[in-house]
């Protein structure tokens, strides 16, 4: 298995925002984190990705110890992520957006850059070649050059999984991809996290959108008060009373 | 570039008045303060304790060379490296934190620098009345450095260096890392950049910098205040830098000169200049908030959208 939280709990104050979390994320494979609002998904993605500390647990990526590392060495361990508010950097172009992504595979370091040496210029020049195939396989190879800000809400949403994709995460974490899109948009982007899980990458989502989880995750997970109330494939947990029992008065999952 | 790299050669073949080949020195020597200056600026981070290491690098070279007889050689070097030295435990804990509390704890600093400066080892540092007997630099390579062009020549081969390097690095990934960081901070940092770690870099290699500029400022003028590297210079930085525009490196190039060369027509002023600072600073954050480099950019959108709007039906765009 590529990502397993063992008995990872989150305190605010008193609130216990997570509690004694166990799950396993199997390598190759798409899995759903779901839960109703509140229930502590956006947390453990915050906890995985090092964006906050764990009160108590342990967090374990390819047989090492994550938890207690820098965001930035857990991304370059191998897990890259995306945030519920799509965050970019709004002032640069789409293809600068990448590079900063590209950042681990290609930084070349001082002396080349202030010698403006071959190395640095092959370096230079492959990633710009890797970012805008990265951008062509998510359908903005045709705005590369426009600045990041001003692009609509699901080219957002592709530049910010192509940044995540651009730092050669095994792993990427998406929180809401599909927040936000119209119907096709979403069968588009579903169609981008089937391709990715072909080339053996392993996703792990939070999502609102029932019908998208349910056909496309391999295994879900249900949070409910930051309480792991059930685990696994979407047709058990469709069928579990307290799934069902969690999602009352909320949202129905439905086939 | 190529223009400013003619104009500093041409220069002195137009004047050889020792007026002008100051304020031409003065003018390298600020812009080798707020290049550096504004490599930290680039990553989001308003340290006004930069004028320290200026002043860090300035003490130990002359103390160094009047008490113990260094070459003016060797402490261009050391006096960078303390600067550079010190700005490692200073950086590690002022970058804990960041924004208004970032400016405070930097600007703290700088003034507790200052007064040490000022008010401890008065037969070291001088005390209130400076640090005076401060030689020229030294013979080298047959050098000599005792007229006002020679040391105008090695602050513009020292100005050179440092504006290619920074001008280097910041169209490089550096530059664009350090842009994305003042964007979104936390996103870099989940894409794997260590923020903390390139913040501290800015911050050192800035510092060093800063120390360079030191040494030479020292055996320039030959004498030291503790009010050299007080608040009323850190502030003229800030003001040098953000009126040419923090967006671009290009930006304390055209401020520093501009201001420079207006601080010098504004002399008879005396304190009342930073007055006169004060309100073209509060008129460029005004009407051109992003510096003057950003203007002409900003004046063809505008002329553009004018055009747009006189194409446009008349009534159009009128709301009722």
């Amino acid at each position: 298995m590529l990502l397993e939280l063992r008995a990872v709990s989150r305190r605010f104050g008193g609130l216990l925002a997570v509690s004694d979390l166990s799950m396993t994320v199997v390598s190759g494979s798409i899995h759903g984190l779901i839960g109703p609002n509140g229930a502590g998904k956006s947390t453990v993605f915050n906890l995985i990705t090092g964006v906050l500390p764990v009160t108590s647990g342990e967090v374990w990526f390819k047989n090492e110890r994550i938890s207690g590392l820098r965001s930035s060495e857990i991304c370059r361990r191998g897990i890259a992520r995306t945030f519920q508010a799509t965050a970019l950097f709004r002032e640069y172009t789409v293809l600068q957006n990448v590079l900063v992504g590209a950042h681990l595979l290609a930084a070349p370091g001082l002396a080349p850059t202030l010698f403006w040496s071959g190395t640095y210029r092959d370096r230079e020049r492959q990633a710009r070649e890797r970012g805008r195939a990265l951008l062509e396989s998510l359908g903005l190879g045709a705005v590369g050059s426009q600045v990041a800000g001003q692009l609509p809400h699901r080219d957002q949403k592709a530049l910010a999984l192509a940044m995540a994709l651009a730092t050669g995460a095994e792993l990427v974490i998406l929180d809401e991809p599909l927040a936000g899109l119209t119907d096709q948009e979403k069968s588009e982007t579903i169609a981008v996290l089937r391709r990715l899980r072909e080339q053996r990458l392993t996703v792990l989502l939070v999502e609102h959108d029932m019908k998208a989880v349910m056909g496309v995750c391999d295994t879900v997970t249900v949070l409910d008060h930051g309480v792991r109330i059930a685990e696994g494939t979407p047709r058990e947990i469709q069928a579990n009373p307290a799934v069902i029992e969690a999602y009352l008065g909320a949202e129905e999952p439905s086939a | 570039m190529v223009l400013i790299a003619l104009a500093i050669i041409v220069l002195p073949l137009l004047t050889r008045d020792s007026y002008y080949l100051d304020v031409a020195t003065t003018i390298l020597m600020n812009l080798t303060l707020t290049m550096s200056f504004r490599l930290q600026v680039s990553t989001g981070q308003i340290n006004m304790a930069h004028i320290s290491f200026m002043g860090i690098g300035a003490y130990t070279s002359a103390l160094l060379v009047t008490r113990l007889g260094f070459s003016f050689w060797a402490t261009l070097w050391i006096g960078a490296l303390t600067a550079a030295l010190l700005a490692v435990p200073i950086g590690s804990v002022a970058l804990r934190v960041s924004g208004p509390y970032y400016f405070l704890i930097t600007f703290a600093f700088s003034e507790v620098v200052r007064l040490f400066f000022n008010n401890f080892f008065e037969n070291l540092f001088g005390g209130p009345s400076g640090l005076v007997g401060i030689p020229k630099p030294d013979r080298v390579l047959g050098m000599t450095f005792n007229g006002k062009l020679a040391l105008y020549w090695l602050m513009a081969v020292i100005c050179a260096v440092v504006v290619v390097a920074l001008v280097r690095l910041d169209y490089s990934r550096f530059g664009l890392t350090a842009g994305a960081i003042r964007q979104a901070d936390l996103v870099v940092e989940t894409l794997g950049v260590n923020v903390f770690r390139f913040k501290l870099t800015t911050f050192v290699v800035g510092s060093f910098v800063a120390g360079v500029a030191g040494v030479f400022f020292a055996h320039y003028r030959q004498v030291l205040h503790s009010s050299d590297f007080g608040l009323e210079p850190m502030v003229l930085l800030v003001v040098f830098t953000v009126i040419g525009g923090t967006g671009s490196v290009w930006g304390p190039v055209v401020g520093t000169i501009l201001m420079t060369v207006a601080s010098e027509l504004l002399r008879e002023l005396h304190h009342y200049e930073i007055l006169v600072f004060g309100a073209v600073l509060i008129l460029t954050m005004l009407f051109a908030p992003e510096g003057l480099v950003a203007l002409p950019g900003g004046a063809r959108r505008l002329l553009r959208k004018l055009r747009g709007r006189a194409a446009e039906p008349a009534g159009a765009g009128v709301a009722p």
